[in-house]
């Protein structure tokens, strides 16, 4: 029998380039790192299957024997809501102001970004551990253990957009041209995650304490980056050393491009004076993004082959 | 090198370390930091706690061969499936294989427990490598191949081992390799199963697929392989064909004792098969041993005990001993004592071994030499035991016959 599948066959012929095939420590001459991530991109679409099968199974192990089922989707940024709620509540009695519906809707537009963050971080972090059977006795891309954690979780952050999606508009959140930006700050904060998981599921791997220090900051990480209140609500310096986690640009460009209809390439000021977005924000990000994705992809290519034997 | 090789070892060494691999996180950080940028110690000298487990194995393998590995625990031979199925890198040397392998090893490693049969096809299925559309063509063959149709869309935390074992064989044995590898494969299931999943390997030898087969059952690689190699302490200690590489399997001096010295009286110095080692199942074996009885001895009270036993599993199918046959060795001097054995036993390799028993205390006081054979199928009987059947043929008058009635 014959394969019909094209990307398989050619694989097949180019497994004895030399880059694939030696394993040559001894030579200086590594394969540069564009030939590297040029095999690794080869390696993880002749697998594609595997990924979608690994994010297949974490939906549906995480929704068997569930009664609510997919509805867990949405109760982590729910409850992340529903405190953040009560904190503004407590905040406005002791302000005197009042607790408005808009800000209701900023929680709710910064909840879902943030439990995806999270969730990925605690998915992908256990995901090669967790899989040491694999890991150690089957060939795969290493990959696409870390990345399948990340798409099941961004199931459920779709599931969690539609709700919004739905819940928005009667929160007083009118659609506007800055609409447009959500994609770009979405791909932002996925590029951004993939490079967490990555590096964080192979750190794991290695030292185990990284799992304790994910733990910690899946406890205590909400307090330092602003979900519950406005980077700059405590003054400029405070704001911009916030500002300095590309999370909270992406959090922050969220709420000001669905909430404020800002449009992020138009510098903000506040009422108070205090420059609040410049569009230099999405750029700092962006860098985070895809110079942590290139330094993480590197890394944990470079070390996916000594897995089995550090396990 | 061969150029249509599909299995290429050139040179292989993989060095690994001994126990923790790290002991503290000082030293560690910077030699994490050393390794990612990819300017660690030379890989070719041995730290402390490191060992190579291969030292310069080569080997190639073309479509229509079939490469059998043997030895003893820990020479080496799970190092070279890991490298063949690409799950570690060598040291030093290159490893290449060529176009898609099928590892029949850890087959189920990718199931999970609360997914039911036929997910889980789908996921250990592309965890192998395979795309949707492969799987869903070759589903119903899969399910069928392992007789669980009726338990498809049960969870498989449900199975028994049995099934579960058997639904992993028969998802790696559809993936159609360029390449097959072969671990210890034939534990699986049943006997029946066993015989069909033999049946499906050997239906992908004869469509010319190269093989590598791991296996301590000495046998199955005598069956199945077309050469084979003898790996010991992580080298290359004999290669050639399975037969010969076997005989020096059970010949290397890790398995037979050197004669040392005891305080017995009876000393046996040689042993050896006259004539072939490889003896037709049925016939007779013989064999000499030769020693010697010192003067003035407790010689009379001792006796030559000989076991056979087989070689896979070390369990012995026979024993005896000269007293038994009422054979007396001599007082004193040299002697040799000539010995034919009826091989009725069905094929395999055994180990005939020698030792000199004090017939009054009951102990062991000289390990003697052993030999091995190697017994192949005859024409005398097919079976595991020669019943040495006694048929006679009369014919009935016809007379007989009516008055019976």
């Amino acid at each position: 029998m014959h394969f019909s599948d094209d990307a398989s066959e050619s694989l097949a012929s180019e497994s004895l380039r030399p880059d694939l095939a030696v394993g040559d420590e001894d030579d200086e001459d590594r394969p540069s790192y564009w030939a590297e991530l040029r095999e690794s991109i080869v390696e993880l679409w002749r697998f594609r299957e595997m990924l979608y099968q690994l994010t297949l199974r974490d939906i549906r192990i995480r929704y068997k024997q569930a009664v609510i089922g997919f509805g867990w989707a949405i109760v982590m940024p729910a409850l992340v809501v529903l405190s953040g709620c009560l904190l503004r509540l407590a905040m406005s009695q002791a302000t005197g102001s009042r607790l408005d519906l808009s800000s209701v809707a900023t929680l709710a537009v910064k909840a879902l970004p943030w439990s995806f963050f999270i969730g990925t971080l605690g998915a992908a972090t256990a995901s090669l551990t967790g899989n040491l059977q694999l890991v150690t006795k089957v060939y795969f891309p290493r990959a696409t253990l870390p990345l399948g954690a990340t798409l099941g979780q961004l199931f459920d952050a779709g599931i969690g957009a539609g709700v919004l999606l739905i819940v928005l508009p009667f929160l007083g959140v009118r659609p506007s041209m800055a609409l447009l930006w959500i994609p770009v700050l979405a791909a932002t904060l996925v590029l951004l995650t993939v490079a967490a998981s990555l590096f964080l599921s192979c750190a794991n791997l290695f030292f185990r304490d990284v799992k304790y220090i994910v733990q910690l900051y899946l406890i205590f990480g909400i307090f330092f980056t602003p979900v519950f209140f406005e980077p700059f609500a405590m003054g400029a310096r405070v704001g911009r050393i916030i500002m300095l986690n590309p999370l909270s640009v992406i959090l922050e460009g969220l709420r000001l491009a669905i909430v404020e209809r800002h449009d992020l390439l138009v510098p903000l000021v506040s009422a108070a004076g205090v420059q609040i977005w410049s569009p230099g924000y999405l750029a700092y990000a962006g860098i985070w993004a895809v110079g942590g994705f290139a330094v993480s992809a590197a890394i944990f290519h470079r070390a996916e082959f000594v897995f089995a034997e550090y396990v | 090198m061969i150029a249509n090789a599909s299995v290429s070892f050139r040179k292989v060494w993989k060095k690994f370390r001994y126990g923790e691999v790290h002991d503290s996180l000082r030293d560690l950080i910077p030699a994490l930091g050393k390794r990612l940028i990819g300017r660690g110690a030379a890989a070719r000298d041995l730290r402390s706690g490191d060992f190579w487990a291969l030292r310069d194995v080569s080997f190639e393998v073309v479509p229509g061969e079939a490469l059998g590995i043997i030895g003893p625990n820990g020479a080496g031979k799970s190092t070279i499936l890991k490298l063949l199925t690409r799950i570690v890198r060598p040291t030093r040397g290159s490893c290449a294989v060529r176009g898609r392998i099928g590892a029949l090893i850890e087959l189920s490693a990718g199931f999970h427990p609360d997914l039911t049969g036929r997910e889980n096809v789908f996921l250990q299925g592309s965890i192998m490598g395979m795309q949707r559309r492969e799987i869903a063509g070759k589903f119903d063959e899969i399910v069928d191949f392992a007789g669980i149709s009726d338990f498809i869309d049960t969870p498989v935390k449900r199975y028994s081992s049995g099934m579960h074992a058997r639904l992993g064989f028969s998802i790696a044995a559809h993936l159609d390799p360029d390449v097959l590898i072969i671990d210890e494969v034939l534990s699986v299931g049943d006997a029946a199963f066993q015989r069909k999943a033999f049946g499906r390997i050997e239906e992908m030898r004869g469509r010319q697929v190269p093989l590598v087969v791991v296996s301590h059952q000495l046998e199955r690689i005598a069956q199945l392989c077309t050469h084979a190699i003898l790996l010991n302490r992580g080298r290359v200690v004999h290669s050639g064909s399975p037969r010969d590489t076997i005989a020096a399997y059970v010949d290397s001096p890790a398995s037979s004792a050197d004669p040392i010295a005891g305080d017995s009286a009876v000393r046996i110095e040689s042993m050896r098969v006259v004539g072939s080692p490889a003896i037709a199942s049925g016939t007779g074996v013989s064999v000499t041993l030769e020693g010697t009885v010192r003067p003035h001895s407790t010689g009379t009270r001792e006796a030559i005990s000989l076991s056979v036993s087989l070689v896979e599993t070390g369990e012995v199918v026979y024993s005896t001993n000269t007293a038994l046959c009422g054979v007396q060795l001599p007082y004193e001097g040299a002697f040799a004592l000539d010995l034919v054995l009826q091989m009725n036993v069905p094929p395999s390799f055994y180990s005939i071994r020698s030792l000199v028993w004090d017939q009054l205390t009951s102990r062991e006081v000289f390990p003697g030499p052993s030999a091995q054979v190697s017994v192949v199928p005859g024409t005398a009987f097919s079976g595991t035991v020669q019943m040495n059947p006694t048929l006679t043929v009369r014919a009935m008058p016809d007379d007989s016959r009516a008055s019976a009635s």
